[in-house]
């Protein structure tokens, strides 16, 4: 395992190993303030900055790179895996930490996301990379954003020296079942991803407890407001610190949770002492994980009950979404040719965000009997149309709960719609302004008694509209009309295939 | 009408709105505006008002203690936007500050709140752009990034990469309004105004031979997914006329 072209130039090596990071979704500097300090280098925001934005529409905010794109591992549906004939190359410490602060400086990032291929074994490599990482805040003075992959296997006392140097640690799920998992990461288990989650949550809860914080994570402020949230006490069943008992989805697949249970809480000491010396709080931006989307069998119900299930378990900050990219012939994997799945993608996305700020729960968006997302329109609307009993809602009355369910209703105009109340009425252009779209949410609510326009509160004609508003999105998501407009013409006007 | 007039300056249009103010007109008979007037009309009075500082104290002092620190923060931060009705613009929400309080930067019932807002949203983004965009040089072991924002907003910049960056020597320089913030190692930074033959000089920094630039290149590159290529997405979300002195857009 060590590099076979020595004479790489640190380009080159660039090239190879962002390349082989790419495949991460992940690459927000939020979670975290931290002012500057002088001496230093750099500090963080908990906003998040994005520095650009590559050719494929994506944020770019941290210098993403793996430590080696050399692996043991054979994951099917990676670029990296042993099984592939690719270039191969290996970072320095040095390195890793030149390019960090010079690109830094030049104002090209916020900070580091360093992810990695096994080297040898996991323990090694999550060694090198704290190495990384230590040099990095230490002989470098960094005091930017850094985003770090738990290896799976590796060590307690490795994780705990990451979650100390870093500000954000992420544990990739990939699948969601350990079926899946045997099939296409045959080096990987579920306990191996679920009990590493399971102790950084509890080192995270028990470092924010020790400097008098809340145990969990802070989240979007209107939840607050949300009798209903996901992250409400009673979605919690009061029980607010206790990881791993609130396991609904993740429990059936993993079966360790006796283990999972004894193993609550305990801390371990970091790998090197000096890492304590820091005085760095333990990932205080918190933990996330990424799902592939579309290279198993999975429903979309299924994905978004995961979700919810690590925010409420694990207290993840962050669920990522990556559709499936057809790199490797595999006859457990979809063709080469597969189409990469984005506007499914997009729809999960939209899913979690009503999970993380609009107090909706997976179950109410999705079912065993309708376990899928509709592809023609948003899962908000989509709730809408099913529950058309409830509107239209008078928009100088409703609660923030009945509010946020409207949809072209978001928080922020939630927020702006309750202080205007306290000064008066609220009337249709005043919404307009307050950035409710009206093309969506006149179907919905009444302002001072009155709709908008004259419409009946009929599903089949508000779909319709709405989905005629949603295609030109779709397309631009998809790339191609094909599809949507095949589907407009059948469903809303029955022509025939004959016809044009 | 009568329509009162100054440069885009802070204390030229506390001024304004001072003379404005105590002219007794009424409200709707006046209006306000910045120089250069792009097309003079035939029936208004015009009236051109130079800078007064103690005029501009009195105004500022009123708003601080009638109305609160926070307002002032808001409409001085405003006064920056290219929008040539923002003196009007702020006439209006003074009025307003001075009727209900702080509480009337709230009150989206009236126009001049509401367009404030949009003023003020549109160039915090302008500001956060920058902060996000802006490109450094190095030169001999200081860090040179050239803008040019469409608002004078260079100031709001300084405190941000003070912050980021508080043990560098670094500058940034506006070439369209011909000023500059400068960093010095471990100290306070200053704003200075350049002349011609300095902007002259210092435009020549972004052609130093930078290899962590061409790296950069390289990992920008790299790191986009060709499967996911989407060059709209791109450009809304980082339009083209945006993408000057951004290295990673510079083809060579
Ligand atoms: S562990 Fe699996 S996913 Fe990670 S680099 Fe190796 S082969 Fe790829």
């Amino acid at each position: 395992m060590y590099d076979l072209q020595t004479n790489l130039t640190l380009d080159e090596k660039l090239e190879i190993l962002a390349d082989a990071a790419k495949y991460d979704v992940a690459c927000t500097s939020s979670g975290v303030d931290r002012a500057g300090k002088e001496g230093m280098l750099g500090n963080s925001r908990a906003c998040g900055v994005c520095h650009s934005f590559a050719a494929d529409g994506r944020c770019i905010s941290l210098l993403k790179i793996l430590m080696t794109n050399h692996c043991t591992y054979d994951c099917k549906y990676c670029k990296n895996r042993k099984s592939n004939d690719v270039p191969r190359a290996t970072f320095t410490p040095d390195e890793i930490c030149q390019l960090t602060v010079e690109f830094y400086k030049r104002n090209y990032i916020e900070g580091l996301f360093l992810s990695s291929g096994i080297l040898q074994n996991p323990d090694y490599t999550m060694e090198k990379i704290c190495e990384a990482l230590r040099l990095l805040r230490t002989k470098y003075k960094f005091n930017g954003y850094i985003h770090v992959k738990a290896i799976p296997g590796a060590s307690q006392e490795l994780l705990y020296s990451a979650g100390l140097l870093a500000d954000r640690i992420s544990i990739n799920m990939e699948l969601p079942t350990q079926e899946s998992l045997g099939k296409l990461a045959p080096n990987k288990t579920m306990t191996n991803i679920i009990k590493p989650m399971n102790q950084i949550s509890s080192t995270i809860a028990n470092h924010r407890l020790a400097i008098g914080k809340n145990a969990r994570m802070e989240r979007a402020g209107i939840n607050d407001h949300l009798v209903n949230s996901i992250f409400g006490k009673a979605a919690m069943n009061g029980q607010d610190m206790i990881f791993g008992e609130n396991y609904a989805e993740i429990e059936s697949s993993t079966g360790g949770l006796e283990e999972l249970k004894r193993d609550n809480s305990k801390l371990y000491l970091p790998a090197e002492r000096m890492d304590l010396n820091l005085k760095r709080p333990f990932a205080p931006a918190g933990q996330s994980t990424q799902m592939i989307i579309g290279a198993s069998g999975e429903s979309d119900f299924d994905l978004i009950r995961t979700t919810q299930s690590l925010y409420q378990s694990f207290d993840l900050k962050r669920v990522f979404f990556s559709g499936y990219i057809p790199l490797n012939e595999d006859s457990n994997l979809p063709a080469l040719d597969t189409p990469v799945p984005l506007l499914r993608e997009h729809r999960l996305y939209q899913a979690d965000w009503l999970l993380r700020f609009y107090g909706f729960h997976a179950e109410e968006l999705l079912s065993e009997e309708k376990p899928n997302f509709d592809n023609r329109i948003d899962p908000k609307c989509d709730w809408a149309l099913r529950h058309l009993d409830i509107f239209p809602v008078e928009i100088n009355k409703a609660s923030y709960d009945t509010l946020l369910r409207v949809p072209g209703i978001g928080p922020t105009s939630v927020k702006r719609i309750m202080s205007a109340r306290r000064y008066g009425k609220i009337t249709f252009p005043m919404l307009k302004k307050m950035g409710v779209v009206l093309k969506r949410a006149q179907y919905f609510i009444t302002c001072n008694g009155q709709m908008l326009y004259k419409i009946p509160i009929e599903e089949r004609f508000i779909l319709n509209q709405l989905t005629d508003m949603e295609r030109a999105n779709t397309i631009k998501i998809e790339g191609s009309n094909q599809t949507a407009t095949q589907m407009n013409l059948f469903t809303d006007f029955g022509l025939q295939t004959s016809v044009g | 009408m009568t329509i009162y007039s100054c440069e885009h300056e802070w204390e030229a249009m506390l001024t304004c709105i001072y003379e404005a103010w105590t002219s007794r007109k009424g409200q709707q008979n006046i209006r306000l505006v910045l120089e250069p007037i792009e097309q003079y009309t035939l029936f208004d009075e015009y009236i051109h008002v130079d800078a007064d500082h103690e005029k501009a104290v009195k105004v500022m002092d009123a708003i601080n203690q009638k109305i609160s620190p926070f307002f002032y923060r808001e409409i001085a931060f405003c006064s920056i936007a290219y929008e040539p009705y923002i003196l009007d613009n702020i006439f209006r929400v003074l009025l307003l500050g001075f009727a209900y309080g702080e509480q009337a930067l709230n009150m989206v019932q009236y126009e001049a709140v509401m367009d404030n807002r949009k003023i003020r949203k549109r160039l915090g983004m302008e500001v956060e752009h920058f902060k996000e965009f802006i490109r450094f040089h190095e030169v001999a072991g200081r860090y040179v990034a050239h803008i040019e924002p469409k608002s004078k907003l260079i100031l709001t910049l300084g405190h941000a990469f003070m912050d980021r960056m508080p043990s560098e020597h670094w500058m940034i320089v506006d070439d369209v309004h011909m000023e500059a913030i400068i960093h010095p190692m471990n100290q306070d930074y200053y704003y200075r105004k350049l002349n011609e033959e300095e902007l002259e000089q210092l435009l020549h920094t972004e052609e130093a031979n930078d290899e962590y630039t061409d790296m950069w290149k390289t990992f920008f590159d790299a790191i986009a997914i060709e499967q996911r290529a989407n060059y709209r997405c791109q450009r809304n979300l980082f339009p083209i006329w945006t993408r000057k002195h951004v290295v990673e857009f510079e083809h060579n």
